[in-house]
C-alpha cells in the first residue's frame, strides 16, 4: 500500500519540478535580451576602460602604449582634476541634501491639500519631464547676461546692481548650477515621497494625536520613521545622480569659465572625447567609479542602520 | 492549454532572445556605401555647423552638384547640435559609420590613425599649388574647404555708420587700435564683444593680439610652436600678448562675454549692446549680420600690429588645419570614393566655385580663379577684399605636425579664458601653459 501511494506523489513531485525548471528556463530566456543588452552595452564597457585606463590611447588610433599607472599619477596630481572632485562634491552632496529637503517639504504640503491637488501634483512634477539638456538650454537664454529674461527683468525692476553674469562669474557659477540642478531633478523624489506619505497609517497618526501630540511631534514620532525607506531610496539616488552630473555643465557652462565648473563626469567626457586622451579619461572615470561606490555604500549603511531602528 | 501557453511564451522569449543577439550583431557596422532607387551612389558630406551662411553653402553646393550627376548623389550630414567635433567624430569612428567626405580639424590625429584617404592628382590639379600641403608621406590628405586666406576670416567687425557719426577711422596700428577704443568707451559705448561660452572662440582676440609673436619666428622656420618644442622659444615670449589681453578684456570687453555665444555677438552689434564685435566666420558673420539687420552697416578690420603690419597666419599646416577630406573607409569601399572624388572635383570647377561665391563664401583657390565670379552684394565684403590686397599684410606659417598639439590646445584655450576671469595670473598661466606643452609635446 505503501509503495502504491508513494509512486504517485513522487511523480507529481517530478513533474512540479520539472515544470519549475521549464519556467525558470523561459523566465532566463525573457531575461536574456536584456542581459545580452547589458553585458554588451554597459559591462564589457566598463571592464575594458579598466583596461585602457592603463594605456596612452587616443581614442582613435588602432593602436596604443601601456604606460602602467601615469594617467592615476597625473590625475592624482592636478589641481583641475582636484577642482573637478571639490566641484563633484559640492553638486553630489549639496544637490542630494537640497533636493531631499525641498521634496519632502513639497510632499508635505501636497499631501495636505485637499483641493485641485491633481493640479498642484502636475506642477509640481512638470520640470522632471523636461529632459536636463532641454531645461538648461532654456536656463542658459534665460540667464545670459545681456539679454536674458533674468538680468533684463532685475533691470526693468530697478535692481540693476543684483544683475550678474550668472554662469560666467567663477565666484557663483557653481552655486547657480546647484540651483538648477535641485529645481530639475526635485519632480521624482517628491513623488516617492509623497506615495509614501499616503501609506503611513492613519491610525498611528490619530493615536498619537489622542495621546496629545502636536503637528511637529506627530511628524518627528510617527511620519518621520516611517519615511525612513523612501529617504534611504531618494538620497541614494539623488547622490548616484550628484556624482554623475554632466548636462547640466555641458550645455550650460562646458564647464567653464576656465575650469571651472568641471565636475568629475565632464572631466571624463572632457579629456576621453574632446582631448583625444581615451586612456587618461578611462582612469578617470575608474576613479569616479570608485567614488561613486564607496559613497553610495556609506551612505546605505548608514541610511539601512536608521531603517532598522525605525 | 497550459502546455500551449508555455510553448508559446518559451517561443517568444527565445525568439527575442535571438533578434537581439542577431540585432547586436547588426549593431557592431554599418555598411559605408548605398545606392538610391535611381542607382547613383549616395554619399554623405558631413560638416561642422557654424554660421548659417555656411551651413546654405553646403546646401547649395550639395544641390547643384546632385542636379547635375548621373552617379552620385550627395547628402549633407551636419554635426548633431550640441555636440563638440571630436565626440561626433569618435561616436562615427566607433560605429564604422565614417561619410565619404569629412569637413576636417585634428586632420593630423586622423591621418596617424589611417582614418583618411589621399585624395587623388585629379582633385588636386584643379586647386592652386599654394592651396594644399602634402603630409610628411607625401600624400595630400586635405584640401580647401572656402578660400585658403588663412587666417583671414579673423577680424573685428565695426558699426561703419557708428565710426562715420563719431569720426572714427578704422585703427592702422595696435596703438590707435587701443585709442579708437577710448574713444568709443568716453561716448559712454562699449567698445567691443567677444564670446568665451564655447572655448574656441576665444582665439578671436587672442589670436590677432598673438600674431606679432608668432610672426617673428615665422621667419625662419617653421613658427612658433615648433621653436617652443625645439627650446628656441617659450610660453614666456607670449607674456606681452597674453597682458594685452588681459588689458582688453578687462576695460574694453562688454560684460558676460564669458557666457555669451559666437553667434550671439551678432545679436550684441545689430542691437548696438557693443560697437565692434570679435569674429572668425570671415564674410559669414557679414551675411548673418545682413539678414538679421538688412539696414546695419557692417566693416571689418584685423587687429595690426605696433608697426602698422597686419599678420595672417597663411595655412594652417598641422593638427589644426581645416579643411574637406575624403575618409578611408569611402575608399575602401571604392564606388564611394569615386563619388567623392567626383564630387571634390565639382566643388573645386568654376561652377562650383561659382555656387560657392553665390552662397556668401568666398570660394577655394582654384587654378581658374580669376574667373570666378565674385560676390560683393554682401555689405562690407569689400573691406574683406581689400584686406587680401592690403600692402602692410604679412603672412606668417606657425605649423604644429603633432597629434598631441589639439590636446594642448584645447588645455591653453581654456587656460586663458581662466587668466582673463582673473582666475590665475598671467605668470600662472605661462608656467602651466609651458608645463603642459612639455608634457604634451615634448614628452
Amino acid at each position: 500500500m505503501a509503495s502504491t501511494t508513494a509512486t504517485p506523489k513522487s511523480a507529481a513531485q517530478r513533474s512540479r519540478k520539472y515544470m519549475a525548471r521549464r519556467n525558470k528556463i523561459t523566465m532566463f530566456l525573457f531575461v536574456v535580451p536584456m542581459l545580452v543588452v547589458f553585458l554588451c552595452m554597459v559591462i564589457l564597457p566598463s571592464l575594458q576602460s579598466l583596461q585602457l585606463s592603463f594605456t596612452d590611447w587616443d581614442g582613435i588610433s588602432d593602436t596604443y602604449d601601456w604606460v602602467g599607472f601615469d594617467n592615476y599619477v597625473d590625475m592624482l596630481t592636478s589641481g583641475r582634476f582636484w577642482n573637478a572632485v571639490r566641484n563633484t562634491l559640492i553638486l553630489g552632496i549639496g544637490s542630494a541634501f537640497v533636493i531631499n529637503l525641498i521634496s519632502l517639504g513639497m510632499a508635505l504640503l501636497l499631501d495636505h491639500i485637499h483641493h485641485f491637488s491633481g493640479f498642484f501634483r502636475t506642477i509640481v512634477y512638470l520640470p522632471a519631464l523636461v529632459s536636463a539638456f532641454i531645461a538648461s538650454t532654456i536656463w542658459k537664454y534665460m540667464l545670459n547676461y545681456n539679454f536674458g529674461a533674468v538680468n533684463s527683468m532685475l533691470r526693468k525692476a530697478g535692481l540693476a546692481g543684483l544683475t550678474r553674469d550668472w554662469l560666467g562669474d567663477q565666484h557663483i557659477v557653481i552655486w547657480v548650477l546647484l540651483f538648477l540642478i535641485c529645481f530639475t531633478l526635485g519632480g521624482n523624489t517628491t513623488l516617492i515621497y509623497l506615495s509614501n506619505l499616503q501609506s503611513v497609517p492613519q491610525e498611528l497618526v490619530e493615536a498619537a494625536k489622542v495621546d496629545g501630540a502636536n503637528a511637529w511631534q506627530v511628524f518627528r514620532n510617527v511620519t518621520w520613521p516611517m519615511l525612513a525607506g523612501s529617504v534611504t531610496v531618494n538620497f541614494t539616488l539623488s547622490l548616484i545622480a550628484g556624482w554623475a552630473i554632466f548636462d547640466q555643465v555641458q550645455v550650460l557652462t562646458s564647464g567653464g569659465p576656465g575650469f571651472v565648473s568641471e565636475t568629475m563626469a565632464f572631466f571624463v567626457y572632457r579629456v576621453g572625447f574632446g582631448e583625444y586622451r581615451a586612456g587618461f579619461g578611462s582612469a578617470a572615470a575608474v576613479i569616479l567609479f570608485v567614488v561613486v561606490m564607496i559613497s553610495t555604500v556609506i551612505s546605505n549603511k548608514f541610511l539601512r542602520d536608521r531603517e532598522i531602528q525605525a | 492549454m497550459s502546455h500551449f501557453t508555455n510553448d508559446l511564451k518559451k517561443g517568444i522569449a527565445a525568439a527575442a532572445a535571438v533578434a537581439t543577439l542577431f540585432g547586436m550583431a547588426a549593431c557592431g557596422s554599418s555598411s559605408g556605401g548605398s545606392s538610391d532607387a535611381g542607382g547613383k551612389t549616395v554619399i554623405k558630406f558631413l560638416y561642422a555647423t557654424g554660421d548659417d551662411t555656411w551651413n546654405g553653402t553646403v546646401k547649395a553646393l550639395a544641390d547643384a552638384y546632385n542636379a547635375q550627376s548621373d552617379t552620385a548623389k550627395v547628402v549633407p550630414e551636419p554635426l548633431p547640435a550640441g555636440s563638440d567635433y571630436a565626440t561626433a567624430m569618435k561616436t562615427m569612428d566607433a560605429t564604422g559609420n565614417w561619410p565619404a567626405v569629412v569637413d576636417m580639424r585634428d586632420t593630423v590625429t586622423y591621418i596617424e590613425a589611417g582614418k583618411l584617404a589621399p585624395i587623388p592628382e585629379e582633385v588636386i590639379s584643379l586647386l592652386s599649388d599654394d592651396a594644399y600641403a602634402a603630409y610628411k608621406d607625401g600624400n595630400v590628405y586635405l584640401v580647401p574647404a572656402g578660400a585658403n586666406n588663412g587666417e583671414l576670416g579673423i577680424n573685428i567687425i565695426y558699426d561703419k555708420d557708428y565710426f562715420k557719426k563719431h569720426n572714427l577711422e578704422v585703427p592702422t596700428t595696435y596703438d590707435e587700435f587701443i585709442q579708437l577704443m577710448k574713444d568709443i568707451k568716453k561716448n559712454g559705448d562699449v567698445p567691443l564683444a567677444t564670446a568665451g561660452g564655447e572655448v574656441w572662440p576665444s582665439d578671436q582676440l587672442w589670436k590677432p593680439l598673438a600674431s606679432a609673436v608668432f610672426a617673428e619666428h615665422s621667419a625662419d622656420g617653421a613658427g612658433f610652436w615648433s621653436d617652443v618644442k625645439d627650446g628656441k622659444a617659450s610660453i614666456e615670449d607670449l607674456k606681452e600678448p597674453l597682458t594685452e589681453l588681459k588689458d582688453i578684456t578687462d576695460k574694453y570687453v562688454l560684460q558676460g562675454w564669458q557666457s555669451t555665444q559666437d553667434a550671439q555677438t551678432t545679436t550684441l552689434l545689430v542691437n548696438h549692446q557693443a560697437i565692434m564685435a570679435t569674429s572668425s566666420a570671415g564674410l559669414g558673420r557679414l551675411k548673418d549680420i545682413n539678414k538679421v539687420d538688412p539696414n546695419y552697416n557692417a566693416g571689418m578690420f584685423i587687429i595690426p600690429d605696433e608697426n602698422g603690419r597686419i599678420n595672417v597666419l597663411k595655412n594652417a599646416v598641422g593638427d589644426s588645419s581645416q579643411g574637406l577630406a575624403i575618409s578611408a573607409q569611402a575608399k575602401k569601399d571604392g564606388k564611394q570614393y569615386d563619388a567623392a572624388v567626383d564630387f571634390l572635383k565639382f566643388y573645386y570647377s568654376l561652377d562650383g566655385a561659382n555656387e560657392i561665391e553665390k552662397s556668401g563664401t568666398i570660394a577655394p583657390n582654384i587654378k581658374d580663379a580669376d574667373q570666378i565670379t565674385r560676390n560683393e552684394s554682401i555689405p562690407g565684403s569689400s573691406d574683406y577684399y581689400d584686406l587680401m590686397k592690403n600692402p602692410n599684410l604679412n603672412w606668417y606659417v606657425n605649423e604644429t605636425p603633432w597629434t598631441e598639439f589639439s590636446t594642448f590646445n584645447s588645455f591653453f584655450r581654456q587656460a586663458r579664458i581662466e587668466m582673463q576671469t582673473g582666475q590665475t595670473s598671467i605668470d600662472d598661466l605661462i608656467a602651466k601653459t609651458q608645463a603642459e606643452f612639455d608634457k604634451d609635446i615634448k614628452g
